[in-house]
Parts: structure tokens; sequence; C-alpha cells
């Protein structure tokens, strides 16, 4: 049976938002902390790989996906035709931008993986601990988390219990473990036919998002596999789910520590400053974070 | 501005501050509880401390617990268990008591992010 085990990134860049950068500092901490390899599947190779001459080291594998826009002449493993859909994304309270979200293909993972257990993150998590490799010692076949703790514990987050109103209970894509299991296959397979029909989906469920978002999709394909009902097909990962949201701004990280400056109750444009230790984190403001990695990127 | 009002708009600037970095540390002191021993997640509490302690004390080798996720576990090795989360009780129980103390003694903002 192949034991093989690693992470798998998806980094797509866009206009702004380099995530490869966060990809590559997040593959430098895995092997430190987690010491597991990494995949990452891009649309950029050449630009990762002129980049950072060391990133085939870096990296376990770099697997290259087409992006309809791009006239790139690179190796070719998948192929997609995406709706490229934008959303704000936020640098703090005071500045936001609408950038093409390149979110899709999450949902081919099982079969781009070259791994028997794959533990998938969003680029944007910062790894401080090694809580993530609990995953690969416990017996569930499939892990996520159901929900996350908000660092400014002020904002509402409904939307992140519920997709809706009136909807099914919320997952988060943002951090995934699976073996590959012929269920898990089953799985893999009901979410991209959720990504492909995802205008019947949205509006089955209720969904008022304007873009596809994998949160939503995962959660869909939980709750059918779960009998249209709650039960017990995805088990939590280990621990609590940490993050702040893009209002706030990622200030500086040295070492195992970062600050924050947090979003202040009605009060926009001020902020609260916070030290956050040793506990890794989903830091969703992409601009700020990147201006912080590239004061450590080296120093990994 | 006033420099009454000045003075007190710091001083609570300060203490938003403060009651931010005392909830986070909590927060941390409960992931830093978390125990994973034989494929299960367990949160260390004193109850589950002292359960297993008088299981071990009336003699018992090995027990079954339900886990965090609500699967049972099968502990083969009590002691060992034992061992493992008062271990664990202590390491997360002295890293809040010293960041506590820490921040305790700290009276600016600057200070309080610069632990």
């Amino acid at each position: 049976m192949n034991t093989s085990k690693g992470i798998v990134l998806f980094a797509r860049n866009n206009e702004k938002i380099d995530y490869l950068k966060q990809a590559y500092f997040l593959a430098k901490k895995a092997k430190i902390l987690l010491n597991l390899p990494t995949t990452v599947v891009t649309d950029s190779k050449l630009y990762l790989i002129e980049k950072y001459p060391d990133a085939e080291e870096v990296f376990d594998n770099i697997i290259s996906v087409v992006w309809k826009d791009n006239n790139q002449h690179e190796q070719t493993v998948l192929s997609k035709n995406e709706d490229h859909s934008l959303k704000t994304y936020r640098d703090g309270t005071l500045s936001k931008s609408k950038l093409k979200f390149k979110n899709r293909l999450r949902s081919s993972v099982y079969d781009i993986t070259p791994y028997y257990e794959t533990l998938v993150l969003d680029t944007d998590i910062l790894l401080l601990d090694n809580i993530y490799s609990f995953c690969f010692d416990q017996c569930d076949d499939f892990l996520i988390y159901d929900s996350s703790y908000d660092l400014a514990n002020f904002r509402k987050t409904s939307e992140f219990v519920f997709v809706s109103d009136a909807g099914i209970k919320f997952y988060w894509a943002t951090v995934v473990f699976f073996r590959k299991t012929h269920i898990n296959k089953i799985f893999f397979d009901l979410l991209q036919h959720i990504e492909d029909n995802w205008y019947h989906y949205k509006s089955i469920f209720q969904i008022n998002q304007s873009y596809f978002r994998n949160d939503y999709a995962f959660s869909i394909a939980i709750h059918i596999m779960n009998g249209y009902n709650q039960g017990s097909f995805a088990k939590s990962m280990p621990g609590k789910l940490y993050h702040t949201t893009d209002k706030d701004i990622c200030w500086d990280i040295e070492n195992d520590r970062i600050v924050f400056l947090l979003e202040k109750e009605k009060y926009v444009g001020e902020y609260t400053a916070l030290s956050w230790k040793g506990t890794s984190i989903h830091i969703m403001n992409k601009f700020s974070y990147n201006r912080c990695i590239d004061k450590v990127i080296y120093n990994v | 501005m006033d420099e009454r009002l000045e003075k007190a708009l710091d001083f609570s600037n300060f203490m938003v501050t403060l009651h931010n970095q005392l909830r986070v540390f909590k927060e941390q002191y409960y992931q830093n509880l978390i125990c994973y021993y034989s494929g299960g997640q367990f949160t260390v509490t004193q109850e589950l401390i002292t359960f297993c302690n008088m299981m071990s004390t009336r003699g018992y080798k090995e027990i079954i617990l339900i886990d965090d996720n609500e699967n049972p576990i099968e502990i083969e090795k009590l002691e060992d268990f034992l061992t493992q989360i008062l271990d664990i009780y202590f390491r997360a129980s002295n890293s809040y008591l010293n960041d506590y103390n820490k921040i305790k003694k700290e009276r600016s903002v600057k200070n309080l992010v610069d632990l």
C-alpha cells in the first residue's frame, strides 16, 4: 500500500497578489515544522522558478495548470475552463481592490495529489506549530474544520456557522486532510459535480455570494454525503482554526511571534495591536501578509 | 484636546489591548492543553486527570476513553497516558502563567505586544 504523505497547495497569482510567495514560504515552514514534502499546483511555474531559484528543492512537485487568459507554453497536466469571478480584497479597513479570484481546481485535488495521505492548505496559513502532523496519526479519513476563531472576537460570524440564514452547516476548506479511499473518491467526484453545476447548487442552497467559494462547495458536498443531514462523514481537524480577516493588518513576523493590528470595533480606520505566538493561523489580509513575508522569507 | 481626556483615552486604548492580549493567551492555553494519543484527540482537563489517576490507582492498566471527536479510543498504557497528560497540563499552565505575569507588569501598548 502507498503510505506516502504530504501537503498540496494551490497558488495562482492575480494582478496584485503573489500567492506563490506565500506557497514558497509555507513549504519552507512545513519542511521544518511538519517534516512533510509539499506539492504546489500553479499556473505560473516559470515565474516561480525564476523568482525562487531553489523552488524545485523547496517543493517536492510543481504541477502546472492552465489559466485560460494566459498564453503560457508550459507543460500542462490539467486544463479547465473557469469563470473568472471578481472578489473584493481588503488591506485593512480603508483599502480595497476588486481582483480576480482563481479558486477553482481544489475539487481535483484527489486526482492531482501524489500522496496517499494529503493535507490541503490555503497558502495564507502561517504555520507556527506542528498541530497538523497529528492528522496523519489518527484513524479518520477525512478531516476539516467546522469553525474558526476570529482573533478580533467582536465581528458577526454567522456566515461562518451556516452557509445562509436558512442554510446548511458551514465548513472551512482552508485546511483539509484526506486519505485516498473509495469513499473520498466519491466525495471529490461529487465536489467536482457541484463545481461544474455551481449556479444550480448555489440557488438550491440559497447562497447569495456571487462568486464560487470552495468553503460552500465543501459544505454542500459534506451535507450530501451525510444523507442531506448533519452527520459524521467529516471529522474535525486537530485543535482549533484561528483567523484574522482582511480588515486586520499583519504587521510583523519574527520567528514564532506575529503582531497584528486588529480592526477596532466601531472606529473605522483604527486598530488594536495584538501579539500572537506559537499557534498556526489563517491570515486573510494577503497584502499585509505578503509584506511581512518579504522581510523574513529568506531567514526560514 | 483636554489633557485629562487625552490621558483617559490613552489608558482606554491600553486597556483594550490588554484585554485582547489576555483573551488570546487564554485561547492559546486551551489549544496547548490538547493531547494526541493513540489516534485520538483529548483536551486535558482536571476531570480527565482525576479520572485517569483514579483508574490507575485502582489498578487498571488500560481503559477506553471517548475523545474530543467522540471516537472511542483504547488507551493501552494508562500510566504512560497519565504521565503525558500531566506533562501537557503543567507545560500549558506554566506558559500561561509566564505570559500572564509578564503582561501584568506592563503599562504601555508597545510593551504589551513586544513581549
